[in-house]
């Protein structure tokens, strides 16, 4: 016999869960969409309806096309370089040893790092006069570079900072995806005289798909929405290279008090996002090896 | 069984708990004791005279502020006096990181419903925050203490951003204006004349020479508030009278740019971008690579610690002249929001008044650099012989005759972006105009006057 309780008790489970993502997340999101259609600065006791000016006003603004472009380079380039090296570190670090275990360590350090400490000290390290990155460089001959100061150097400069960031995660889940993959199918291979090469693209590479296809995802996703180094080390600057869709909308919000037109530009990250993800789990899962 | 537990828990509280109240409602009934009822009484008395001898509950507002190290120093110094001058208020300071930090952390508060009583706030910004409802009109406060505030004492110069469409909103706290620091023991060295650069044509040979020995004539940011200084020199105008255009494209508004330009390409100064241009060009100057910078007067008794404990001599001096001498007013005010209750409002006001008393801003101005707000503190014995003693200090007071106040348009924070856009663009990139970048900032920040 079921009770009434019995019905009720899995939503009173959840309820806490439910309560708290609609208030911090479901309602933001409806309230952001909402004041996406005014002309307001968060504070005035009166918002003007403007309708979808905002979103006219964003789509011609060659700026936010900038700050769009901006985004994307940092995204793919992040997002690669990450994936990239952090594969190959895994490769060579999948074995037991007092060196590899210490590597490991070292390169997963900066992951427990707050962002904001991590911005602050590569400020140093890329000082163009004072810093250690140009007198490493300057031993190799090469010439002072400007690093966040010049706009040509600036946004691969802030990738840098991520990749280091980012790295030694990335690699651990990599070693993690690597000893899953069960002993005998290496053996096999090796009965095949399989070359190194061809097990890695034939055997290697296809085991570690849903790894690399679960970083990918979460790299880009976090690469789209940087803050901190931006907010910290550039403020957008200089000439507006370093400017992102999240520091774009921080900018309006609260450094010009034009909470609708960030509100616009956070829609369209929003929709952004949310296409990408869309995309991602339709396209790639039909590639992706699942056991 | 691990029901039943739980059943069994809960009713166990259950009993608890309404005991509890039971034994609570019975006391309150009226007790059943009479030494209970006396205990009673004289907690009532004891209360009583606690009220009699100090009063009931002080006043607490917040007040927020902006920077560290020396400013920080004088802030809570002088928050400490106040709390313990009287024992009506008490005003809890809290540290809010720069100015514009500041100014996003008042919206977000004010919005949330939270804000502090009383706030810094850069003069520029006065504008946006009086005009969307967040402050607290002044006028009538300082209208009926006018014997004690006596507003005609704060200096002329610096009240040109205290008042919104005529009305008050705010009273001059740790105002500034850009100054000239000159490392006289370098200019000696190259055999220059220690008085420094007083025109720009001056600033130029001056930077000729120091290149030859290997060094820099100056590390300038291009900072919105140097550049404002720049153009007023040259006898231009950021914004139109009305504020609704823009003149910073006339050519008194291209030409600190160009010079900036030239100066910057033939390596007689470095302008450095991004955040930490501030900090480079202060780093340049303490290590002596550059013999000048630009920087606010708040800097004073921070750079004179730098050069002593790097053994060089500093001296201030005017900004250089092109047409004249011109220099933009800087700093923050202290200004009161709008949504506290009425109590508030009074502690927040004795707070604001307390902090710009003649004593105080003497304090403040010998602890940090900042300007002497008032006339009769700048004519006290104490000032006069400070002065003497320390003629870096007076620089910014007397450049005050050349000072005007910032443009404080709601949309400026954002035409100030494409200003300094413009200029690093124009500096930046060989074979950009400064004409050409400056009007492209121009068109846009029309738009944005407009609305």
């Amino acid at each position: 016999m079921t009770t009434a309780w019995d019905k009720l008790r899995p939503y009173g489970m959840v309820a806490p869960a439910i309560i708290i993502f609609s208030l911090f997340f479901i309602y933001p999101i409806f309230y952001m969409i909402y004041l996406s259609l005014f002309d307001w600065n968060f504070v005035s006791p009166t918002k003007s309806f403007v309708g979808i000016q905002n979103f006219r006003d964003l789509l011609t603004d060659a700026d936010f096309r900038k700050v769009l472009s901006n985004t994307t380079i940092y995204t793919i380039m992040t997002v690669t370089l990450t994936t990239v090296l952090a594969l190959l570190l895994a490769l060579w670090l999948n074995r037991k040893g007092i060196l590899h275990g210490f590597v490991q360590g070292a390169i997963f350090s900066p992951h427990i790092i707050s962002l904001v400490s991590i911005s602050l000290l590569w400020s140093w390290l890329m000082d163009p006069e004072y810093g250690l990155m140009n007198w490493v460089i300057g031993l190799f001959g090469f010439g002072k570079l400007a690093w966040l100061s010049h706009p040509g150097t600036s946004l691969i400069s802030l990738v840098i900072v991520a990749v280091w960031k980012g790295v030694g995660y990335n690699t651990l889940v990599f070693i993690a995806g690597l000893q899953s993959i069960p002993g005998d199918i290496y053996e096999a291979a090796a009965l095949d005289r399989s070359k190194p090469w061809t097990t890695f693209m034939k055997l290697i590479l296809p085991m570690l798909s849903p790894t690399i296809f679960f970083l990918v995802i979460i790299n880009m996703l976090g690469s789209f929405q940087v803050f901190e180094t931006i907010a910290i080390m550039t403020q957008g600057g200089p000439i507006n290279s370093t400017n992102t869709l999240v520091y774009y909308i921080y900018e309006n919000g609260f450094r010009f008090f034009k909470i609708g037109y960030a509100s616009a530009a956070g829609v369209i990250l929003l929709g952004i996002v949310g296409v990408l993800t869309l995309v991602y789990f339709r396209l790639l899962s039909k590639r992706v090896h699942y056991r | 069984m691990v029901k039943k537990l739980t059943g069994l828990t809960l009713s166990i509280m259950m009993t608890t708990v309404l005991a509890a109240c039971g034994a609570a409602n019975d006391s309150a009934n009226g007790g059943e004791t009479t030494g209970a009822s006396s205990n009673a009484a004289a907690n009532v008395n004891a209360n009583a005279n606690e009220t009699a001898s100090a009063p009931a509950e002080k006043i607490k507002i917040k007040y927020w502020y902006a920077f560290g190290e020396k400013i920080e120093e004088a802030k809570q110094h002088l928050v400490q006096e106040f709390n313990a001058s009287q024992d009506k208020y008490e005003v809890v300071a809290e540290h809010q990181g720069n100015y514009d930090d500041l100014h996003a952390k008042v919206q977000a508060a004010f919005a949330a419903g939270d804000a502090p009583a009383v706030t810094d706030l850069e003069i520029a910004s006065t504008g946006v925050f009086a005009r969307s409802g967040m402050l607290q009109e002044l006028t009538e406060y300082a209208e009926r203490d006018k014997d004690e505030l006596q507003l005609d004492d704060f200096n002329k110069g610096l009240m040109g951003n205290a008042y919104v469409d005529g009305k008050l909103f705010g009273l001059p706290f740790m105002r500034s204006t850009p100054i000239l620091y000159k490392n006289v023991t370098m200019l000696k060295e190259a055999g220059l004349d220690p008085a420094g650069p007083k025109t720009w044509g001056e600033l130029e040979e001056y930077s000729r020479v120091l290149k030859e020995k290997g060094k820099l004539g100056m590390t300038v940011p291009a900072d919105i508030w140097f550049y404002e200084g720049l153009v007023a020199q040259s006898g231009g105008q950021m914004l139109s009278d009305d504020g609704k255009s823009v003149l910073f494209n006339s050519p008194e508004g291209v030409e600190p740019v160009a010079f900036w330009k030239k100066l910057a390409t033939e390596k007689l100064i470095k302008i450095p971008v991004g955040d930490e241009a501030g900090a480079t060009a202060d780093k340049d100057f303490a290590n002596q690579l550059s013999a000048f910078k630009f920087a606010s007067t708040a800097g004073v008794t921070g750079t004179l610690e730098i050069a002593k404990a790097n053994g060089f001599e500093m001296e201030t001096a005017f900004m250089p002249s092109n047409k004249s001498y011109g220099v933009p007013t800087g700093g923050c005010q202290l200004v009161m929001t709008s949504k506290s209750s009425d109590e508030e409002k009074e502690a927040a006001w004795a707070f604001i008044k307390f902090m710009t008393t003649k004593e105080n801003t003497i304090y403040q101005h010998k602890h940090v650099g900042y300007l002497p707000t008032r006339m009769s503190a700048v004519e006290s014995e104490e000032m006069q012989e400070h002065f003497k003693q320390f003629p870096q200090y007076k620089v910014a007071f007397d450049q005050l005759e050349y000072a005007r106040p910032r443009p404080m348009e709601t949309a400026y924070p954002e035409v100030a972006k494409l200003i300094r856009e413009a200029i690093e663009k124009a500096i930046l990139t060989p074979d950009v105009e400064p004409k050409a970048a400056l009007d492209e900032a121009a068109d846009k920040a029309n738009k944005l006057l407009a609305k």
